[in-house]
C-alpha cells in the first residue's frame, strides 16, 4: 500500500540519481537531485534561481490514512504538534531560539497521506536548520504534562475551525461515504478522540516509534543550494537515523452498493451548500482515470463552463461552484460543491450538477474545450513556481504520493494525453448511482 | 530564471500625462517567464461617501469582476481560462489594489483584456446585482457567520474608528451596498481613479518598453486631483470598551486594541517592530503571548500581536502588501479559548501587555528579536508579486526599499529606545476589547465583577507558573458597566 517507502532504497550503498530536464518538456523546469541514504530516507534537492533562500520541507509519509485504531483519530495532526515540543539538546526554548536566529519561517501541516514540517531561512543557516531537524525527528522527547498541555492547543485548533459549516460538511461527507478505510475521518479527527488525546501519551511513543523513521520520510531542499553540499550534511546529521518495520494495514473500502446521502443542520444563519460526491480513483501517473476527473472537474464546473455561466453569472442562484478531485494515495472522492443563495433551490441545483456530470457520459467534450482546460493546467502550474518555497511545497504534495519529482512530469504528460473519448469512458465508469453520496447543509431543514 | 530579490531593484519612474499630471511607475525588470503587474490607486474605504459604505469596494469588484465595453464578464473568464490568469482587487482604506501575474506567453492578450478591464469598463446592471449580493454574503456569512476570528477584529477596527472615514468595513455596510447605483460607481470611479492617484506597477520578464506602453495607456484617465493624505484623529477612548458579540459558538474570540501615532517611516516604527516580533510575531511561535498562554497554558492555538493591519491573518503567513494607512493600531489576537477559561485568558493578555510596559523587553530578547527581523524581512518579498508590492508601500511611506529599511535601521537601534516607544505608545487602559461568544450576558457578568478566575490544568505545572496565575486569576480589569456592551451578531455591518 504505502507505496513510497518501497521505492528505490538501496540498503547496501546510497544511490545518487541526479536528472538533468529540458525545461521546455518537462511540467517541472528544474533540473533536482534524488538520494537515497542507506538507511531509506531519501534526499531531493532542487537548487533554483531565487538567490539567497533555501526552503527544506520534510514530508512524512504519515497522515490520518494511518489512524486505523479506533479512537486514535486525528493523532498524525497531534503528533505535528509533539514535534514542536524539542529534545534534549535543543528543548523547545533552544529550537525556538535557533529558528528566530535564522530569522526563519517555520511551521508544519498534516493531510490524510502525509505530514510535512517546512522551514525557509538564508543559506548561511543551512547546516544549523538540517542538524537541527535530524535531532527532533530522531530524539524527540516531551514530558507527559507538555504532552497533555499540547492536547489543548489542538482542541483549540478545532475550535477555531468550527466556525465554519465546511469542516462539518466535511466531517459527514466522509463518514457517509466512506464505511472502512481511514478516509471516513479528516485529518481534525472526532471531537471526541481530540478530547481524549491528553491521555494518550503512551500512545504518542508508540506513534512517533512507528512513522517517524527514515523509510518514512522524504527531505526536499529547494533554493540556493548544491546538491553534492546538501547530500553532505543531511550524510553528516541523518544518517545514523536508525530505519524502522512497521506498516500499518488500512482497511480497504468494499465497494458502494448504493446512493447514499445526509444533511447537516447548522446552528445559526448561513447560506446552504449542496455537495454531490462519487467513488473516484487513487492518484496515478501511468492511468488516466484520476487526471481524466481532473479535466472534467474544470470542464464541468470552472469559470469558464456553461453550468457556472447558467448559475453563477446569468440565473445568479448560486454564488460558490468549485469541483475538487485531490490527488490521495488511495481512492477517494471526486466532489461538486455549491453554495445556493436560497434555501427552496437546493434541489434544482442538485439536478443541474446530476445533469451536467451525466452530460459527460452521454456527450464527448468539444476538442477545443479540452484544450483550453490543458492549457490552464499547464499555466497554473508554471504560475505556482514563483518561488523556492513554493516550488518545495507543490513538490511535497506529489513526493508524498510517489516520492519523487517525476511523477509531476509522468502525471502532466499524461493531461496531454487525455482525448475525448478517454473523458467519456471515465466519466461511464465513476459517475454511477451506486457510488454517489449527497450532503447537503442548511440552517433548516431541506425542502 | 533570474530574481533580484535581495537587491532593491526597484526603480522609480515618474512618466508626465498630457495634462501634466504625475503619475508614477515602479518596475522591477528580471528574467523570470511571469509578469506581475500591481496598479494602485490611492483611494479606498474612507474615501466612501456617507451612506455609501462599500462605493469604493463595489468599483474595484466592477473592474476585476465584471464586464468591459467590448466584452461581457463571462467572455472576460473564458479568454482568461486557458491562460490561467484572474485579476486580483483589494480595497483597503487608502489604497485599491489590481493584481494579476501572467506568463509572458501570453502578456500581450492577458494585458489587452486587463487594460480594457481598468480603463473601460462595462458597468453592466447584472454584474452589480452579482457582486453586490457577493460581497452582503461575504459579511452576514462569510464574515459574520462562519468565522468570529476575523470577525472581532473587523469589529475592533470599527469600534476604534467609529465616526471616523475609517469606521466602516472596507467591504461596507449592507445598507448601503443596497443603496448604490450603477450612477454612483461611474462618479466614484471618475472622480478617483486618475493619474495624480495613480501608481504603476510592473515586475518580471516583460519586454523593456512594457512600461512606456502601461504609462501611455493610462495616461487616457483624467489627471484628478491627488488623494488626501490627512485624517482625523479617531475619537478618544475611555476606560476598557468591552463589546461583545453575540454568537451561537463554542469558544470565545478576542481581539483588543487602541490606536497608534505610529506608521511605517515614523522614528517609533522601528521600535514597536522589534516589539512585535519580540511579544507577538505573527503565526510563529516565538512570541512571548504565543508562549505564555498556548505553550505553557494551553489556552487556545496561538496568540499574536500587530503594528499594522493584517487582515485575513488566519489564512495568510505573511501579510498582503499595499494595504498602506497613515493611521494604524496595537492589537492583540487571542485565537478561541473554551469559555470556562475567557475570563482567565483576557486577564492575563493585560498581564503580559502590562508586564511588557512596566519592564520592557530583555536585552537579550533584544538582541534575538533584532536578528530575527534582519534576516526574516528578507522572506517577506520572497515572490516578485510581493517584491513589487512593498516597493509601492514605499513609495506611499516614501521609505527606502523595505528590507533595507528595516535592515540599516535596526543596526541603529537600542534597547532603550524600544523601551521608550512602547512606554509613550502602549497602555493597558483606554482601549477597546471585542469577544464574539455564546451567553454574552454571562460573560459579562463575569468580566464586571472582577471575581477570581482560578485556572485548572489537566497536568502539574512548575509553581512559578502557579504563583503567577493567582496574580493573573485576580487581576482586576475595572470596568465600569456602561464600558460593556452586548451586540447581536445579526447587526454587525448591518449599518
Amino acid at each position: 500500500m504505502l507505496k513510497p517507502v518501497l521505492l528505490g532504497v538501496c540498503a547496501c550503498a546510497a544511490v545518487a540519481l541526479a536528472l538533468a530536464a529540458k525545461s521546455s518538456e518537462k511540467a517541472f523546469p528544474y533540473a533536482y537531485d534524488q538520494y537515497d541514504l542507506a538507511n531509506g530516507l531519501r534526499l531531493i534537492t532542487v537548487p533554483t534561481d531565487f538567490p539567497n533562500v533555501v526552503a527544506v520541507h520534510i514530508v512524512v509519509h504519515v497522515g490520518s490514512r494511518n489512524e486505523v485504531e479506533p479512537g486514535k483519530s486525528g493523532f498524525a495532526h497531534f503528533f505535528e504538534h509533539m514535534m514542536f515540543r524539542g529534545t534534549k539538546r535543543f528543548p523547545k526554548e533552544k529550537y525556538e531560539a535557533v529558528l528566530r536566529e535564522a530569522g526563519a519561517a517555520s511551521n508544519a501541516y498534516t493531510a490524510d497521506d502525509r505530514t510535512v514540517y517546512h522551514t525557509t531561512f538564508s543559506k548561511e543557516d543551512l547546516e544549523t536548520i538540517l542538524e537541527m531537524e535530524a535531532d527532533r525527528f530522531q530524539n524527540l522527547d516531551y514530558s507527559p504534562e507538555a504532552f497533555r498541555t499540547e492536547a489543548l492547543a489542538v482542541l483549540g485548533e478545532y475550535n477555531k475551525n468550527a466556525a465554519s459549516p465546511m469542516m462539518k460538511l466535511h466531517e459527514r461527507l466522509r463518514e457517509t461515504a466512506f464505511d472502512r478505510h481511514t478516509y471516513r475521518h479528516t485529518t481534525m479527527g472526532f471531537l471526541k478522540d481530540i478530547q481524549d488525546m491528553p491521555n494518550q501519551y503512551a500512545y504518542s511513543r508508540q506513534f512517533f516509534d512507528r512513522y517517524y523513521r527514515p523509510e518514512y520520510t522524504t527531505i526536499i531542499v529547494a533554493g540556493d543550494v548544491r546538491p553534492e553540499e546538501v547530500r553532505r550534511l543531511v550524510e553528516k546529521h541523518w544518517g545514523g537515523w536508525k530505519r524502522g518495520a512497521y506498516e500499518a494495514k488500512i482497511p480497504a473500502e468494499p465497494p458502494q452498493r448504493a446512493p447514499r446521502s445526509a444533511h447537516v443542520e447548522w446552528h445559526s444563519p448561513t447560506l446552504p451548500w449542496v455537495w454531490v460526491a462519487y467513488k473516484g480513483p487513487a492518484y496515478s501517473d501511468t492511468e488516466r482515470d484520476q487526471v481524466a476527473l481532473d479535466l472534467i472537474s474544470f470542464l464541468g464546473f470552472s469559470e469558464s463552463s456553461p453550468l457556472y455561466k447558467k448559475l453563477v453569472l446569468e440565473e445568479q442562484s448560486v454564488d460558490v461552484l468549485e469541483a475538487s478531485n485531490p490527488d490521495q494515495i488511495d481512492p477517494y472522492l471526486f466532489t461538486v460543491m455549491a453554495r445556493v443563495k436560497k434555501v427552496e433551490d437546493v434541489p434544482r441545483i442538485r439536478d443541474e450538477i446530476l445533469a451536467t456530470l451525466a452530460a459527460f457520459r452521454e456527450t464527448p467534450v468539444a476538442p477545443e474545450r479540452l484544450e483550453a482546460v490543458k492549457n490552464h493546467l499547464r499555466y497554473e502550474f508554471a504560475l505556482r513556481l514563483d518561488n523556492s518555497a513554493a516550488i518545495a511545497d507543490t513538490l511535497a504534495h506529489y513526493v508524498s504520493l510517489r516520492r519523487t519529482p517525476e511523477t509531476v512530469n509522468r502525471v502532466y504528460d499524461l493531461y496531454r494525453q487525455v482525448t475525448a473519448r478517454d473523458v467519456q469512458e471515465i466519466a461511464r465508469k465513476y459517475f454511477v448511482d451506486s457510488g454517489r453520496t449527497i450532503v447537503t447543509l442548511s440552517a433548516g431543514r431541506p425542502q | 530564471m533570474r530574481a533580484a530579490m535581495w537587491l532593491p531593484a526597484a526603480l522609480l519612474l515618474a512618466g508626465c500625462s498630457r495634462e501634466g499630471e504625475r503619475m508614477r511607475v515602479v518596475e522591477i525588470p528580471g528574467a523570470s517567464p511571469l509578469v506581475t503587474f500591481r496598479i494602485v490607486f490611492l483611494t479606498g474605504a474612507a474615501s466612501d461617501p456617507e451612506g455609501r459604505e462599500g462605493l469604493a469596494n463595489l468599483t474595484a469588484a466592477m473592474l476585476a469582476q465584471g464586464g468591459t465595453r467590448r466584452m461581457s464578464y463571462q467572455q472576460i473568464l473564458d479568454a482568461m481560462f486557458p491562460m490561467a490568469t484572474t485579476v486580483n482587487s483589494q480595497v483597503a482604506k487608502e489604497m485599491t489594489t489590481f493584481s494579476a501575474v501572467t506568463h509572458v506567453d501570453n502578456l500581450e492578450r492577458f494585458y489587452t483584456l486587463f487594460r480594457e478591464m481598468l480603463l473601460e469598463p462595462g458597468w453592466r446592471e447584472e454584474d452589480l446585482k452579482r457582486l453586490r449580493d457577493q460581497t452582503v454574503n461575504f459579511l452576514r456569512v462569510t464574515l459574520r457567520g462562519n468565522n468570529e476570528e476575523e470577525l472581532a477584529k473587523e469589529v475592533l477596527y470599527n469600534e476604534i474608528y467609529r465616526g471616523h472615514p475609517y469606521g466602516h468595513h472596507n467591504a461596507g455596510t449592507v445598507a448601503a451596498l443596497e443603496r448604490i447605483t450603477t450612477e454612483d460607481l461611474k462618479r466614484f470611479y471618475a472622480g478617483h481613479y486618475t493619474q495624480s492617484r495613480l501608481i504603476l506597477g510592473i515586475a518580471g520578464g516583460y519586454p523593456k518598453e512594457f512600461a512606456e506602453r502601461l504609462k501611455r495607456d493610462f495616461s487616457r484617465l483624467p489627471a484628478g486631483e491627488p488623494a488626501r493624505a490627512d485624517r482625523p484623529a479617531p475619537q478618544p477612548v475611555q476606560g476598557i470598551q468591552v463589546r461583545l458579540i453575540e454568537k451561537q459558538t463554542r469558544s470565545v474570540a478576542y481581539s483588543i486594541g487602541f490606536p497608534i501615532q505610529v506608521k511605517r517611516g515614523d522614528p517609533d516604527y522601528l521600535p514597536l517592530l522589534v516589539m512585535q516580533a519580540y511579544f507577538g510575531q505573527h503565526r510563529t511561535s516565538g512570541g512571548r503571548l504565543f508562549r505564555r498562554m498556548r505553550a505553557e497554558r494551553g489556552l487556545n492555538y496561538g496568540d499574536y500581536a500587530y503594528i499594522e493591519y493584517f487582515p485575513r491573518g488566519m489564512f495568510r503567513f505573511e501579510p498582503d502588501p499595499n494595504l498602506a494607512r497613515p493611521q494604524q493600531i496595537f492589537q492583540i489576537w487571542i485565537r478561541p479559548v473554551e469559555p470556562e477559561t475567557a475570563h482567565f485568558a483576557l486577564r492575563l493578555a493585560f498581564y503580559e501587555l502590562d508586564k511588557l510596559i512596566r519592564e520592557g523587553i530583555p536585552p537579550a530578547e533584544f538582541d534575538q528579536a533584532r536578528r530575527y527581523l534582519t534576516k526574516y524581512v528578507n522572506l517577506l518579498i520572497k515572490t516578485k508579486d510581493a517584491e513589487l508590492g512593498y516597493a509601492i508601500d514605499s513609495l506611499y511611506y516614501g521609505t527606502p526599499e523595505y528590507t533595507r529599511y528595516v535592515r540599516e535601521g535596526l543596526e541603529k537601534l537600542t534597547v532603550e529606545q524600544v523601551n521608550a516607544a512602547i512606554r509613550r505608545h502602549l497602555r493597558t487602559r483606554d482601549l477597546y476589547v471585542v469577544a464574539v461568544t455564546a451567553k454574552a450576558g454571562e460573560l459579562a457578568g463575569r468580566l464586571l465583577s472582577d471575581a477570581p478566575s482560578p485556572m485548572r490544568y489537566n497536568a502539574p505545572k512548575p509553581p512559578e507558573i502557579l504563583e503567577e496565575d493567582k496574580i493573573v486569576a485576580a487581576w482586576k480589569l475595572g470596568l465600569a458597566p456602561e464600558w460593556v456592551q452586548v451586540i447581536p451578531v445579526e447587526q454587525v455591518f448591518e449599518k
